[in-house]
Parts: C-alpha cells; structure tokens; sequence
C-alpha cells in the first residue's frame, strides 16, 4: 500500500496536476465564496472543461474545486453571514459576529486551518481505510450487491428527503429516466417512443447541470431585487484580533480533532452529508466547551468545529463511492458521474484495475489541502474582491458555462434541450419537496442494480429463496429497516420541536 | 400557492403514468429475452412509484379535506417567479438561435439580456464582458478542447 502512495505521489508530482490543483482551489474558493454559487454548481460547470485532459488532471482538479468550494463557502458566511450552504450556517453565526466585532481576518483565519485540518484527517482515513475495506466489499456477489444498492437507495431516500415518502419518491423518479433508452442487457428500446434521439438515454451532464445547478440561477433570479451586498473585510487596530495565534490554534486543536473525527465518521455514511455533520460537531463542541456562552456570539472554537466537521466530510464521502459503488451525498454522486466519464468506476476493483490513478487522486487530495492553505492564505483580499462582483456580471457568464457545458458532453444541440426540461423539472422538484440529489443517485445507480439484478436471477434461477441464503442479505435488509425506522423517529422528534417550542 | 393542491395533482399524474408503464407492453420494442426480462424493473419503480406517490397523495388530501391552513413547506411562495419565466424565454430563445447564427453571434444577447434580468445597467462593463467571454470560451474550446461551438449557418 505505501508503495502505491509513492507511486501515487509521483504521478501528481508533474506539471498538469499540479496546475489542475492550482486551477481547481481558484476557481472553488471563487466559486464558493459568491453567495448563490454552492460547490456542487461550481463542479457541474468546470466538469465538462474536463472531458478531455488525463483522468489523474481531470478528478483531481475537480476534488480541488470541491474542497476550495466548501471552503469557500464560509468566507461569504463569515463576512455577509450568507451562508453559501446550509452546512455553513453555524459558521456564519459566529463568524458574522467576529467580523462585526472588526475581527473578520480572526474568523477567516479560523475558518481555513479548520477547514484544512478536517480534510487532512479526513483524507488520511479515505486513503487507509478505503482499500482495505475494498477487499471485504470484492467479496460480494451479485445477490449481495443487489441487498446493498437497495439499502443504499433505501437509506438515502430515507434520509434526505423532507419525508421519507418524498425522499423515496425522487429516489425512484430517478430509476425511471435511467431506463429511458437502450437497455445495457437485453438491448431491448424502452421509453424511447419512437425517437432514436432517446436510444441512447438522457446525456448525464446536460441532466446534471439541469437538476442541480440551473435551479440555484433561478433562486438569484427570484431573489433579483434584493440590494446587492458588498464584501468587506473588516481591519481591528489590534493585530491580535486580525489573525490566529499559535496559541489560539492549539487551544482549539482538540475541538478540531473530534469535530473533523465525527465529521469523518458522518461523511462515510450515505445520506446524511455536511450540514448534518456540522450541527452534531457544534453541538458536542458546546455541549464540552469551557464557554459554552460564547457559541452563536463570535466563538472561535464554534466555527473550528463547524468547518472541520464540515470538511471532513468531503474525505469520508469518497468511501463508501469508491469500495461500494454507492455516493453518500449529491457531491459524491456527481464525481461518481466524473469518474465514470473518465472511463473510471467506482467500486473495489478500482483498486486493482486503476492503482496508480487512484493512489494518484489520493495524493491529489492531500497536496490539495497544502495548496488550499497556501493559496487561501495569500489571496483573501483576491477572492473577496472577486465574490463581490455584482449578480449580473456572475450569473450571465454562468448561463453561457452551462449552455457550453451541456453541449461539450455530446457536442449536440439536442442535449441544450435536454439542460432546458431538466432545469424546469429541477426547479420543480423542489417546490414540491422531492430531493434533486436523491434523484440523481438513483439514476447512476440503476444500471448497476439492474446487472447484478439479472446476474442475480441468472444464479438463483427458480430458487428464489437463494436470494435470502446469505447472511448479507439479512444484514442489509435490518440495515434497511433500522434507517427507515430511525428516520422517521428523527422525523418526528423534529416535527413536534418546533410545536413544543411553540407551546411554551 | 398551497403545495397540498400541486400534491394531490402531481401524484394522481404519477400513479397515471405508472399504471400505463404496468399495463402497456408496447412501452418496449425489440430486445433478447433475458431471465429478468427488459419491463421487470420499470414495472418494479412503477409499482414503488404508485405506492409513494399515493401515501403522498392520501396524506395531503387528508389535511385539504380537514380544511387546514397550509404552514411551513406547504406554502409556495411565488414572489419573482415572473423573472424565472423570462429566463426559459431567454433560454429557450439561446437554444432555438444558436445553430442558426452561431454560438459568438448569439451569445453577446443572451449575456446582455440576463444581466438586464438581474437589474444590470452598467452598460460599458456588461456589453464588455459579453463580448469577451464567449470569445474566449469559443476559442479555448476550439484550442485547448478541442470541441467545436456552432457557427453561423444562415
């Protein structure tokens, strides 16, 4: 394993992905940091810019745009208390008030050692852990992996959707445009209606920019005759209060440790993603803090367990991708669309098929957490001053990206018509409460649940009982269950919270 | 706007399309016989769907017939929603003209027209980075992509 980390760390070492690295922090901590820009849009765009350079170039500089967007999210939560997601709106609680306080440079600073030491951790676990638990998941046959695509769609329907029912809904709306087209094992027409167009099924990357980033156009568009707010960085007369002391690093490095731990442990389970990492990280952080007062009124140590719980999420999210197939979150499912466009599937035979690459992506995602550092550290005033500019120089420049980008991926104006429906049908997901992302996983999913489920059926012939013969099966299916019931219990503890609240 | 109505509405289209997907074999054409067979799965979603769909449905239907006010995630607002109409337009209008006057001619509008949406009328900087942004997408794809935009065709 060590030998293929040095291998690893010999391919990025070179000129290309290095500069993807460099690109891909700029353009993420840019992105990132413009309030309706979230990190996912920012991949969506630069994905297609992609396609066409080496696979090590092209994950890794999008790993880079994914780790900087996340980051870049809390300079806009710090400074204009816009959270750029919903996983940064503890950081934009205490970090707004630091930056009211004059001490914007403190929460910054605060902000980027957490966020990089978090993604640290994180990626020190991936890269451990990931393919020694690869060889356990190889282990599976093709019954075994229909019990576990079926927990995995089960348990994130479940988990991130408004309800469970909606959650599922949309898992299983996805499933259906997946099997628009020819079928991959019968080669039989489905849905296709006559046109040959649909043969080939919806083209993934004009669907992807259409259901996750064209839809946060329209909310800036809705949102257009809000005043624009400029960024600033507040100054304190006082040095100390513009910067981070070693001591005040040290200080918090415990909350950070437990924070990025529990962020880790978070991310490596599907569906639960950032925002739920985050408030379970504040919440210890508080709950042993020695000034438990301060949280939500400019705490440090609140926005170190915040961002590192928060970006340690964006490790552990490659876990169960790259050793079960399965993406934890939206993030995950769109660089599981960029690996299998790069000719790359996730799985545990990505360990063996593609050694170098992966150790390669491995050894990407820690130089790009230096970078990160470097780089955020030196140009804050840069990237303030970029996120500021106005909402109509922005989102124009996006709708173009998104109109090449769709078009890149089969250089067809079919697809552009393709982006249109899928942007409609985004936005309408979401008014009606149906989760886009949960959408997306079920429609990467699908074609793998339908081989092993054919493989399957191929094995246990008339047999059906041989499906349950395995004590995986059972495992998988409790698994199910226990979600789906601790779920609901999460669902309706929440439901009545806000009625007790209410009450007293 | 009560999101209950769209629910109801929404769910019953849903349940529609799914029983035609249980019913209608000629949904699928052509195909080798496999031993799951090419409408097993869509007949499968199909089925989920109708399930989801319907408790969706009951439940929202349950809170109109009780004559609840709607509260919380119930309620859609539809405050600039005129905004989000002109942008299909816009979209739409980008789309339709593109293979016919090409991608640089097309783009420079459709850039100028979404920064008039968005309440841009620094006229100088807008028509500049209009024109510029597309050159450089239109060449960078073209050298370094090697992906070619479309160009004038009337």
């Amino acid at each position: 394993m060590f030998d293929n980390i040095i291998s690893g760390f010999t391919s990025i070492l070179a000129v290309g992905p290095i500069l993807g690295i460099i690109a891909g922090v700029v353009i993420g901590i840019t992105f990132g940091a413009i309030p309706g820009i979230s990190a996912i849009m920012a991949i969506a765009i630069i994905l297609p810019m992609t396609f066409y350079v080496d696979p090590i170039i092209g994950i890794t500089m999008l790993l880079a745009v994914y780790k900087a967007g996340i980051y870049g999210g809390s300079i806009s939560a710090i400074l204009i208390n816009t959270p750029g997601a919903a996983a940064s709106f503890l950081t934009a609680q205490d970090g707004h008030a630091l930056t009211k306080a004059g001490k914007a440079g403190k929460a910054l600073d605060m902000s980027l050692f957490a966020s990089v030491s978090g993604e640290m951790l994180a990626t020190l676990v991936l890269i451990l852990v990931a393919a020694p638990f690869s060889l356990i998941s190889l282990q599976a046959g093709p019954i075994e992996k229909v019990f576990l695509l079926l927990f995995a769609f089960t348990v994130i329907g479940s988990m991130a959707g408004e309800s469970i029912p909606r959650g599922l809904l949309s898992c299983c709306l996805g499933m259906l445009f997946a099997m628009v087209g020819m079928s991959s094992i019968t080669g039989a027409a489905r849905f296709t209606f006559g046109y040959t167009e649909l043969m080939g099924g919806f083209t993934f990357t004009p669907m992807l920019i259409g259901i996750l980033v064209m839809p946060e156009v329209f909310n800036v568009i809705r949102k257009r005759k809000i005043p624009h707010q400029e960024m600033m960085i507040t100054h304190s007369p006082n040095p100390a209060d513009n910067r981070i002391s070693f001591k005040e690093f040290r200080s918090v490095f415990s909350t950070i440790l437990k924070s990025s731990g529990i962020g880790t442990f978070i991310g490596a389970l599907p569906g639960l993603g950032s925002s739920t990492a985050a408030f379970i990280a504040y919440g210890e952080a508080k709950r042993t803090s020695k000034k438990p007062k301060e949280y939500g009124k400019g705490s440090v140590e609140g926005i170190a367990a915040a961002e590192s719980a928060n970006n340690a999420v964006c490790g552990s999210s490659m876990i169960p991708m790259l050793t079960l197939s399965i993406p934890g979150d939206d993030v995950a499912a769109l660089l599981m669309g960029a690996f299998l466009i790069h000719g790359l599937t996730p799985g545990p035979m990505i360990f063996f098929e593609h050694t170098e690459t992966i150790y390669a992506i491995f050894a990407g995602f820690l130089i790009t957490d230096l970078f990160l550092l470097g780089i955020a550290r030196s140009g804050f005033k840069f990237f303030v001053k970029m996120a500021s500019l106005r909402r109509y120089y922005i989102f124009p420049c996006v709708t173009v990206f998104a109109f090449t980008g769709a078009f890149t991926a089969g250089q067809n104006m079919d697809d552009i018509l393709v982006l249109i429906a899928f942007t409609v049908m985004g936005y309408g997901m979401r008014l009606v409460g149906l989760n886009p992302a949960v959408f997306i996983i079920g429609f990467i999913l699908t074609p793998f649940l339908e081989q092993n489920l054919d493989q399957a059926m191929s094995i246990v012939g008339t047999d059906y009982h041989l499906f349950f013969a395995s004590p995986f099966s059972w495992v998988f299916i409790a698994l199910s269950v226990f979600f789906v019931f601790s779920s609901m219990r999460m669902k309706q503890k929440s439901a009545s919270a806000p009625l007790q609240g209410k009450a007293a | 706007m009560d999101r209950r109505k769209i629910d109801v509405v929404l769910s019953t289209f849903l349940i529609i399309v799914s029983v035609i997907i249980f019913t209608n074999d000629g949904l699928v054409e052509g195909g080798a016989e496999s031993d799951l067979g090419s409408m097993f799965l869509p007949r499968l979603v199909a089925g989920l769907i109708i399930i989801f769909a319907a408790t969706i449905s009951i439940q929202s239907f349950r809170k109109l017939a009780k004559g609840t006010q709607p509260e919380g995630q119930e309620i859609i607002t539809t405050n600039g929603f005129s905004g989000v109409f002109i942008y299909i337009g816009i979209f739409i209008a980008y789309w339709f003209t593109v293979p016919h006057v090409g991608f640089l001619v097309a783009t420079p509008f459709i850039m100028i027209a979404v920064a008039l949406l968005l309440g841009g009328r620094n006229w100088v900087p807008i028509i500049a980075t209009s024109v510029i942004t597309p050159v450089l997408i239109y060449y960078g794809s073209k050298e370094f992509l090697r992906v070619y935009l479309p160009t004038w065709t009337l």
